[in-house]
């Protein structure tokens, strides 16, 4: 029986081996650099055509841009598994790639604790105040125009988007004292809650003293804070954001910022990465990382392993082990 | 009638002003404006301070004084009997040179420990990650930087070893519970298991040897000073990741800026200096060292509770006579 054939679009650091061994049940293609006109225009000559199964990645969303109607329209029709490396896959129109018969996979679970470890850090960091002191320590001043930050233990920590990531980070502030409140599209079953109050949107706003976001974007949670939801909070809030940049309106956080609404914030994540609003990188009120959520060594060959092996069931049985939860609930409705 | 003893302020009070002056009640609360040591020196042995019965000093004081040491101590005035020290390193204090004086030295152990370990943990994340070379990139408008910095390592199931399991090292050792850390620790006394919370005790040597991440969490003073030097960084793993919110000179800093140079120490995150306020320039100019300048009890919280406890110590010093919080070599002297 002929293999099947198999792309990966982009690169591979840690799991080349991995990769290799894929060879035994399916020819293997590779697109490691380049641009959108020229992948489009290798699919459309026929270059890719019988590849089955795709690897994808944030990373590699650099050289293909979104895969969105266009794209997906010039990949071969024989196409039916996209294996994403990535827990947020907004880069990915599902609906697209449903409505094409292509089961889409993403990387949950393998980046929550490095991703909660990060949105610890920038708490902390916040919650601290410490870039003044930061930067200044690094010039040579000391201490600079130094001001006392604050402890974490008893503020209520207030985390939208209790999935796998927000629980991770849920267990580790509660290690320092916070009190955990959270919104969810659904409130979890009391076990998995470990505590955890469920509040409305609303509430979360007007009580959290520290906020969390840990949601998926999506076209329904692009902009679910701006003006109006910063209005709604506490004087003086902290605001994390680990999960992707337009969930906030950049300007109307620094609108925030500079009126003092909120204190401080921490931000690995920006709308327009990686440019960032200059309004962000001059304020020594803030904590900001270049989006190295998932950045070590560890967790980059975790991902890249769940991707392949979502790649070799799909070649292997026809599915996939991480599906996208949309394309489940797709199928469900059947 | 007999006079109010004196309590003498050194440094000043920020936060607990209200506890403060209800200690006029118990005493005449002074406060000297001598600007260095020198002048200090000058109004003790001039009889300024006698009938001071307790000092509440500051950590920050010492920039005025200069050491509580074997200069000092003698030339305060006869009628002192307590030095309440806000902070739980007393390293300032020669306590020695105090209790030849039988001056009783107390401190403000427990009220830091949260905060401390905050920032100890704020650095082990930093440094294993090593965000450091991205947290200056970004803000000189290079994104993650070029070349791209390595990648981090995630704390999950790395060996942290902590040196000194104090009120400090305790407190850490839950917090890094949460990362799924594995822990390990050194101390003069090996800890009761419920104590230790199931931490492993191993010697000096083991813990040098096996761990992935160091944390210092004890005190200076003699025995401690440079213990780790040269010696100690050829016994760690390759690539070991150091973490200091203790005290500066615990660690030999030109050995340390040697061990980041060979790649022998993979990153290092530091609170604490062996010169405060200078730091090391093979430190500063090394984007694997993240910097912050002895912050570690810095939060309004915290720095209240330390007033508060402090205070404490005086009140209890000047009405009852003894100390709350009396410091752990002079135990014997109650006696």
């Amino acid at each position: 029986m002929a293999k099947s054939n198999a792309l990966l679009i982009g690169t591979l650091s840690h799991t080349r081996k991995e990769w290799q061994a894929i060879s035994e049940i399916a020819n293997l293609h590779e697109y490691p650099d380049g641009s959108r006109e020229d992948f489009l225009s290798k699919c459309r000559n026929g270059d890719f055509d019988g590849v089955v199964a795709l690897y994808r990645s944030n990373d590699s969303n650099k050289i293909t841009g979104n895969f969105n109607d266009e794209l997906l329209d010039a990949l071969p029709k024989s196409l039916k598994f996209v294996c994403h490396n990535g827990a947020g896959y907004d880069n990915v129109d599902i609906a697209a790639c449903t409505k094409r018969d292509i089961s889409v996979s993403s990387t949950p679970v393998a980046v929550n604790a490095a991703t909660a470890d990060v949105a610890l850090f920038l708490m902390l960091g916040a919650l601290r105040n410490v870039t003044q002191c930061f930067q200044a320590a690094r010039k040579g001043n000391w201490r600079g125009d130094f001001k006392l930050g604050h402890d974490p233990k008893n503020k209520i920590l207030g985390i939208l988007g209790m999935g796998g990531i927000g629980s991770a980070v849920a267990t580790r502030a509660k290690a320092f004292g916070m009190k955990i409140q959270y919104h969810n599209r659904s409130q979890l079953p009391t076990k998995e809650e470990d505590g955890a109050k469920y509040v409305s949107f609303e509430e979360l706003l007007k009580t959290s003293d520290v906020l969390s976001l840990n949601l998926s974007l999506n076209a329904s949670t692009r902009h679910i804070i701006g003006k109006a939801q910063f209005d709604m909070m506490k004087d003086g809030v902290v605001v994390i954001n680990t999960a992707r940049g337009p969930l906030i309106d950049e300007a109307a956080l620094v609108d925030a910022l500079k009126s003092r609404k909120v204190w401080t914030a921490g931000l690995d994540v920006f709308e327009e990465e990686p440019k960032i609003h200059p309004g962000l990188l001059e304020d020594e009120n803030v904590v900001i990382l270049p989006h190295i959520g998932t950045a070590t060594f560890e967790t980059q060959r975790d991902m890249e392993l769940l991707v392949l092996d979502n790649l070799k069931l799909s070649i292997t049985e026809g599915r996939l082990i991480t599906q996208v939860p949309e394309q489940k609930k797709a199928k469900a409705k059947v | 009638m007999a006079t109010k003893p004196k309590v003498l302020l050194l440094g000043k009070i920020e936060h607990a002003h209200e506890s403060w002056k209800s200690l006029s009640n118990l005493a005449d609360l002074v406060s000297s404006q001598a600007q260095g040591r020198a002048e200090f020196l000058e109004e003790c042995k001039a009889g300024r301070w006698d009938g001071v019965k307790a000092i509440y000093r500051t950590f920050d004081s010492m920039e005025i004084t200069g050491r509580f040491d074997s200069e000092l101590v003698p030339l305060l005035p006869g009628s002192v009997e307590f030095v309440c020290h806000n902070g739980a390193g007393y390293d300032q204090v020669d306590v020695n040179a105090c209790s030849d004086r039988k001056i009783k030295v107390s401190h403000t152990p427990g009220t830091v420990n949260d905060c401390t370990a905050d920032v100890n943990m704020f650095l082990i994340l930093g440094a294993l990650r090593g965000f450091n070379p991205g947290m200056l990139s970004i803000r000189e408008g290079n994104w993650r930087g070029h070349p791209l910095p390595p990648l981090g390592h995630d704390p999950e199931g790395k060996t942290l070893g902590i040196v000194g399991m104090g009120g400090i090292g305790r407190n850490l050792k839950k917090k890094c519970d949460a990362f799924s850390m594995k822990i390990i620790y050194h101390n003069r006394k090996r800890l009761s298991e419920e104590l230790a919370g199931g931490a492993a005790y191993v010697s000096f040597e083991e813990l040098l040897r096996t761990s992935d991440v160091i944390s210092l969490n004890l005190p200076l003073n003699k025995d401690t000073r440079h213990k780790i030097s040269t010696r100690e960084f050829e016994m760690m793993k390759k690539g070991v990741v150091i973490v200091n919110t203790a005290r500066g000179a615990i660690i030999d800093e030109a050995a340390l800026v040697k061990a980041l140079d060979s790649d022998q120490v993979a990153s290092v995150g530091l609170d604490v200096y062996e010169d405060e306020p200078k730091i090391h320039p093979g430190l500063m100019s090394n984007p694997r060292v993240i910097l912050v300048p002895h912050m570690g009890t810095w939060t309004a919280e915290t720095q209240c509770a330390m007033e508060e406890c402090n205070i404490s110590n005086v009140r209890s010093a000047v009405q009852d006579g003894v100390l709350l919080n009396l410091v752990p070599e002079q135990v014997d002297l109650e006696k």
